[in-house]
This record gives C-alpha cells, structure tokens and sequence, in this order.
C-alpha cells in the first residue's frame, strides 16, 4: 500500500471534481447540522418534560379576599378548617402521591422571585394578592388528574384548580413542532445528500475512467482502484460533518441556551449530550456516504 | 505469487474453446484449440471479427468461455476466482492499437503508474522505470507529456508500461494500427526485445507486411474457427 500515492489521487480526484464536491459538503453539512438540531431538540424538550413530571402536576387554588368566583365571593376566603379538611382528603386519595401547602407568604416571595427583571409588577402586587394552594404529585399524572380534579372543584375554599401540563401543553406542542419540522427538513435533505455522494461518484468514475481500465488492465486489486473513490467521498463527508459539528456548538450555545435564560430552571443540555449528538451524526454521515458510495461503485465501476 | 512464476507447461493453453455473446447466434470462437508454449512470439491474424480480440478477452479473463477450458500461466480460469484475477493481470502486459496513456501524466509516470497502483516499493520504481524506458528506446523522454510525442512513441510509452512488471505474457492488439510503415519496424523491434527476454509475446495485427518479415508462428482465424496454424508463418496463404 502506497498512501503518498494513493492520497495524491484523491487529491487529484477532489481537485478534478471540485464544484460537485463542495456542493456535497454543504449538503452534507446542512443535512447533518438539522438533524442534529432535531435530535438536541428532542433531547432538550424530553428533558423539560421529565424535569416538570418530577415536578407538581395538580395546583389546588385556595380562596383569598379578593377571588372573584363565585364560591369563594359566597364563602369567603378560605378558612384554616377547610384547609385542613382539603388537605385530609387529599392525603387520603389513593391517586395522590404528595401534597404540600404553599402559604401566601411564599407564593409571594417566589413571585417576586420570578419576576425579578419587572419590578414594577412587584410593586404593584402587596403580599396577599397571591392565593396560597396545595401542590399536588399524582402518582399517574394522565390518568388521574380528571378524579382527583373534580373531587376538589367547588369544595368550599377552593378557588381554581390548575393541572400544569395543560399549561405546559401549549409549549411542548410549539418545541415538538419545531422540532417535527426540522426533522422532516433533515431527512429531505439526507436524501439529497445521498443523491449527490451518488452522483460524485459517477462523475469522478467517468472522470477517471482511463485511470480505472488501466488500474484493472494492469492487476491492480479491486480494493485499490475503489479506495480512491471510497475515500474521496469519506473525505468530503468528513469535512461536511465537521462543519456540521461546528453549526452545532453555535446551535446549542447560541440558541437553546439562551432560550434557557427565560427560565428559572436548569433543564439545559450538557456537553455531553452535545458530543452525543455530534457523534450520532458522524456515524449517520459515514454510513451514508460510505454505503452509497459503495453501491454506486459497483453500479459504475466494472472490476 | 510464485505460484505463478513456475510453469512448465504451455502458457496458453485453449481446449476445446467455444465463445457465444448474449444476442449473438454466430459464436465468436468455436472449439479453438490454442496452445502457446513460454518464450514464443505469436502472431494472431484474420479479418475483422474473426474472434482476435475475443481471444484476447477470454486469456485476461475478461470474458468467460460459453464452453471448455482455458488454462493462462498454468492456472484454470474457471477455477479462478475474482478477487485473484488481478493477480493474474500482473503476469500478463497489454498494448493497444490506441496506446490508451494518461494524457495527464508524463512518460515516467506513465510507466511508474503501472507499479504505483499494484503497490510496489518507491525505491524499487525508480530503479525499474527507467531501465525499460530506455529498453524501449526512449531514453532522455522522461518528462515529455504523451501529446508531445509521436504515434510510434507513445506507443513505445505503452509498451514500457505492459513490460515494466516483467509479465510472463506480453498481449498486443494490432500495436502497429495506427503507426505508419516505417515507425512499426521499430515497435517490432522493441516487441522482439521483449521476447527475447523471455516473455512469451502474441499480437493480433491485420499488417501483412509486419508478419512476412518476421517469420513467426502464425495462427489465422475465421468466423471464430482456427483455420491455420503454421508456424514460421506468413500473412497469407503460402504454399
């Protein structure tokens, strides 16, 4: 085996060939930066959703002075015997795994804690304004949460109950949109990237084709007149992922940590999860074009 | 490949041959028996389509036979398989009518590329290339490109190139077709070097001229049937 040789020849194949393989690079680069994108979005929304099914699932809100619903403006704010009661009765549902009481005192202080960068919103709230509320654990969020709702809805002192994932539903639906949408983009575009390691190929089989008869004609191995094109289409998808890692940092860094900022929680995806996604897609680009490029040859190139 | 090297036999050896293409009702060859023994020079003659080149084709294993048994440089190559067959070129050069060089590289790379890709040594390429390039009379042409060269020295490129590994067997397909009179002796003469070596040379050729001159073994072949096989041989019939 004579690398000096054999890299020389791929050199000049490359060279030979060089619209057809910059083309492949950027499509390859693209194909596997969205695909990536797509997978560090399906990582990143699994990820909030299991930080948030850890998390409360049920809010029983409790009545307070200024409630305007009807059963509290009749009974008046809560009073601690109907909390009790409230809690009781929580406690004794087998659907309920924990219940926990959230005075106003701290539902205040974690909304002022929230909304930290807006203080003329805290201002206008005084302590008091926020009802307090029992946070409720479901042992199965889905299928409990209608039961253990309506067992509580229109008690005396409860004010509103508010199952989070409806509220969550509406983000997850936009996160599992986007990331749908960049999925799909991925795949048309790995398809075209395969059309194109498929077309390389031909061109630099017919652009080399006096090299490869007299390569054959001279006894050359099979394995050293296709390594020339194995290589050159390797190389080029090598060079896309590699462009295409890089597109990822900037995703990740850029675009899914700063939407991160909007939150109060750490659900952020680590550099490990990062280099997981990189080399998925690596694996993803070498198979394709190495595959394809294999098929192609024995398409083109009669040995 | 040892294996190779060591023949007693004859090098060619055709039994019994009988080649039909897909579509074609006509066989190329019919029950051809050949037999070429090492070291000798054979001239291959007949009318366009009387199965020269389909002779050509079945001993680099290019083609299969529809029927019996061909044996090249003692092997069978029935029983050869294909990840071999690149072995097998190695022990046989080629020369054509259209010298079929890399108009992109120069004489020496031209020749050195026939080692290059078979994976011989560096070193070993520079001390073999230009011992044949100046074998085959070109010598001080290292650097020309084949497009400044003339028809007889190209084709003295490609000659350099099919010995340059130092095959067993030397096949030329009409070498002379597109060279005048005068260049052709001496493409003769480097063929005749060659063979002289050792190396069992046949050339199919239509050049009456060439073949009366050299007084060789000659095999003629008609609608794919051998129909004279004389040797010290003329172009047409003598009697």
């Amino acid at each position: 085996m004579r690398s000096q040789f054999v890299l020389q020849e791929i050199w000049i194949g490359l060279r030979r060939n060089l619209t057809m393989t910059m083309a492949l690079i950027v499509v390859v680069a693209i194909s596997l930066s969205l695909l990536g994108t797509g997978l560090l979005f399906v990582k990143q929304v699994d990820r909030t959703r299991t930080y948030w099914q850890g998390k409360v699932e049920l809010s029983i809100y409790l009545c307070i002075k200024t409630s305007p619903q009807p059963t509290c403006q009749s009974g008046g704010p809560a009073t601690e015997a109907e909390k009790s009661q409230l809690q009781s009765q929580l406690k004794a549902m087998p659907q309920v795994e924990t219940v926990y009481y959230v005075s106003q005192q701290r539902a205040y202080s974690e909304f002022k804690q929230y909304f930290s960068n807006e203080p003329a919103m805290v201002q206008d709230t005084r302590e008091g304004d926020i009802p307090d509320s029992f946070q409720v654990k479901l042992k199965n969020p889905e299928s409990d949460y209608s039961i253990v709702a309506s067992a509580v809805t229109g008690r005396p002192g409860v004010e509103t109950v508010v199952d989070e994932m409806t509220i969550l539903d509406k983000f997850y639906k936009l996160l599992d949109g986007a990331r749908n949408a960049v999925l799909i983009i991925a795949l048309i575009l790995i398809v075209a990237a395969v059309l194109l390691v498929a077309n390389t190929i031909r061109l630099s089989a017919f652009n080399r084709r006096r090299e490869t008869a007299i390569m054959r004609l001279v006894g050359a191995s099979n394995f050293y007149i296709q390594l020339p094109f194995l290589l050159e289409g390797a190389i080029a998808g090598l060079i896309g992922w590699a462009i295409a890692a890089g597109l990822l940092v900037a995703v990740k860094s850029l675009m899914l940590d700063s939407l991160e900022q909007y939150f109060s929680f750490n659900v952020g995806l680590s550099v490990g999860d990062l280099i997981e996604v990189i080399l998925f897609s690596m694996v993803v680009g070498v198979v394709l074009c190495g595959a394809t490029s294999f098929l192609t040859l024995r398409r083109y190139l009669r040995i | 490949m040892s294996t190779y090297i060591a023949c007693d036999g004859p090098v060619i050896n055709f039994d019994n041959v009988t080649k039909v293409y897909a579509n074609q009702s006509r066989p190329a060859l019919e029950n051809v028996n050949i037999e070429v023994a090492k070291g000798e020079f054979v001239f291959l003659v007949g009318p366009s389509g009387s199965g020269k080149s389909t002779f050509l084709r079945l001993v680099l294993k290019e083609e299969r036979p529809s029927d019996g048994k061909i044996h090249v440089a003692g092997r069978d190559l029935a029983r050869l398989t294909n990840w071999k067959v690149p072995y097998l070129r190695r022990r046989i050069g080629c020369v054509f009518q259209d010298f079929r060089l890399l108009p992109n590289k120069n004489v020496y790379q031209n020749v050195a590329f026939a080692l290059e890709v078979i994976g011989k040594h560096r070193r070993f390429i520079r001390k073999v290339v230009p011992e044949v390039i100046d074998l085959v009379g070109l010598e001080g042409k290292h650097d020309r490109m084949p497009d400044e060269l003339s028809g007889g020295e190209q084709q003295r490129v490609a000659m350099a190139r099919a010995f340059v590994n130092r095959p067993m067997i030397l096949l030329a397909d009409e070498p002379t077709g597109n060279i005048d009179p005068a260049t052709s002796i001496g493409i003769m003469k480097v063929l005749d070097r060659i063979n002289r070596t050792g190396t069992t040379v046949v050339m199919a050729t239509h050049d009456a001229a060439i073949v009366d001159s050299m007084r060789k073994r000659v095999i003629e072949l008609e609608y794919g049937k051998v129909v004279r096989d004389q040797s010290r041989g003329v172009y047409g019939q003598a009697y």
